[in-house]
């Protein structure tokens, strides 16, 4: 359940429950990456999902790096009973999800929103602070896309927090919401004042996104769920569903080991890299796999196998203090690398050779004599 | 291909002893990047750099006075340091050819990157 009263606009509410998607076989990685990233407490792992408590905000929950996606929890239970009852009783069950504790829901979209809204006034911050001749011009291109999109969500959601203040959480009014997404960022600022005097903007809209697996998933399909919870918290809350461009996503599983119930807390999941353009291996497990290299500063790192240079990429953004060489034997493949290097700005961190791992051994043998220097030191 | 990689390639025969030979390098066209510097980074690498080697290569490619042994307590000398991560990480060189002193063989260096297939197999 999702701790902690939320509404305090200080700093990131104290021990916030999370859960995180990860690829089968990285569930340990990814606990042991909470508890050494974000000091996470209560880490449990059920079936490739990975449940935690933090107070970390929103800047250091963005650096996991073997999580798929991040969720804000929502409601942990047991499965539903589909063996012998009824659809319809199953039915009733799953709306006494939405029905039977609102408050743990408006609580969790409380911390939802102030986590959002911490963010939204540090991208604000670094903005007028951040030095424009550091960065290269395709890498701000890109960041300065995401942090208007995210932003225009961000002074939203800044919005319509500043509106709750002044009315209770309790009473949400049924209301027009004037979409103004098509503002510009400067008209939005100077919103925020205009929008306090309004009083009819309090409605969210949202979607519902469901799976189901196991037995459940033989009797309903996910559409059917989640139409069910759809107007369920529509009757509850009085939100307006809006499929295409929601405020707020709510993230349903129904297995048969637990049914969970999340707020997706970015919009673009973890495992895809702003630094990375064109993916090998995915990024999760090239991360984890160069994590069991225990790479330190000062080392020099080789990859004999590098193919578009993941795993070297993943290594140089976590371990930057390291000489990373990659080799390939394909051509194409290394000029691949060689693109994603000057992509990601790595092309004075990682070398690149062609060489061919197998083959005539004769006299003639290549090495990198990483290793056999430190012996002799 | 950067000076430090340079240096990392060796050839180890066993006739020849511990370290072996390093490739001739005959610079073709080398570009200079300037690249942000790491003192603590430069200074572990020193130990691990084959000396003869960097000396030669700075001398082939004109570059500044490497001292002919590193300093002693390279740590604390700030110059020296500026010049080893100079000739180490901001030398790029981008079309050469590389010449094994044993068989003669040639490994062509192109856009940086070195080619050391003994047969045209596998691109």
């Amino acid at each position: 359940m999702a701790a902690v009263s939320g509404g305090r606009r200080s700093g990131p509410a104290a021990g916030v429950r999370f859960f995180c998607t990860a690829g089968r076989g990285l569930e340990p990685f990814l606990m042991r990456e909470v508890r050494s990233r974000l000091a996470a407490t209560q880490v449990e792992y059920i079936s490739g999902k990975v449940f935690f408590t933090t107070c970390s905000d929103l800047n250091m929950l963005k650096k996991l790096k073997s999580a798929e996606r991040l969720f804000l929890l929502i409601k942990k239970q047991l499965p539903f009973n589909v063996s012998s009852v009824s659809k319809g009783k199953i039915l009733n069950e799953m709306q006494r999800l939405t029905n039977d504790d609102p408050e743990s829901w408006l609580n969790a979209i409380s911390i939802w929103k102030n986590l959002l809204e911490l963010d939204a006034k540090k991208v604000k911050l670094s903005q007028k602070n951040a030095n424009p001749l550091k960065r290269k011009v395709g890498e701000n291109a890109i960041i300065a896309k995401k942090l208007k999109t995210e932003q225009m969500q961000e002074i939203q959601e800044n919005k319509e927090c500043q509106l709750e203040k002044q009315i209770e959480e309790e009473t949400l009014e049924q209301g027009n919401f004037t979409t103004k997404r098509d503002k510009s960022q400067e008209e939005l600022q100077n919103d925020v004042t205009e929008a306090v005097d309004t009083h009819n903007q309090n409605n969210l809209t949202f979607r519902v996104s469901c799976r189901c697996s196991g037995a459940i998933a033989k009797t309903f399909t996910a559409q059917e769920v989640g139409r069910v919870i759809g107007i369920a918290l529509m009757k509850q809350f009085g939100w307006k569903a809006d499929l295409r461009n929601p405020d707020l996503e709510i993230f349903i599983h129904l297995s048969d080991i637990y049914s969970v119930v999340g707020i997706p807390v970015f919009r673009v999941p973890l495992a895809s890299r702003a630094y990375i353009k064109t993916a090998g291996l995915r990024s999760t497990i090239a991360w984890a796999m160069a994590s069991l290299a225990e790479i330190k500063a000062g080392a020099v790192v080789l990859d004999p196998m590098c193919g578009l240079g993941t795993i070297l990429l993943e290594a140089a953004k976590e371990w930057p203090d390291v000489y990373y060489v990659g080799a390939d034997v394909s051509d194409s493949q290394l000029l691949g690398a060689c693109d994603n290097l000057k992509a990601a700005g790595l092309k004075d961190k990682i070398e690149l050779l062609k060489v061919s791992v197998i083959g005539r051994t004769n006299r003639i043998c290549w090495w990198i004599k990483c290793e056999e220097k430190n012996k002799d030191d | 291909m950067k000076l430090l990689t340079h240096n990392l390639l060796s050839l180890p025969v066993q006739a020849m002893g511990a370290r072996g030979f390093a490739l001739c390098l005959q610079a073709t066209e080398v570009r200079i990047n300037p690249v942000e510097s790491n003192p603590d980074f430069v200074a572990g690498m020193i130990p691990k750099v084959e000396w003869a080697v960097l000396l030669e290569d700075s001398d082939t490619l004109h570059l500044f006075k490497v001292p002919k042994k590193p300093i002693q307590g390279h740590e604390h000398k700030e110059n020296f340091l500026r010049n080893v991560h100079h000739v180490l990480l901001e030398v790029d060189v981008l079309e050469d050819t590389l010449q094994c002193p044993e068989s003669g063989f040639l490994f062509p260096i192109s856009r940086g990157i070195p080619k050391m297939l003994l047969s045209d197999e596998v691109t």
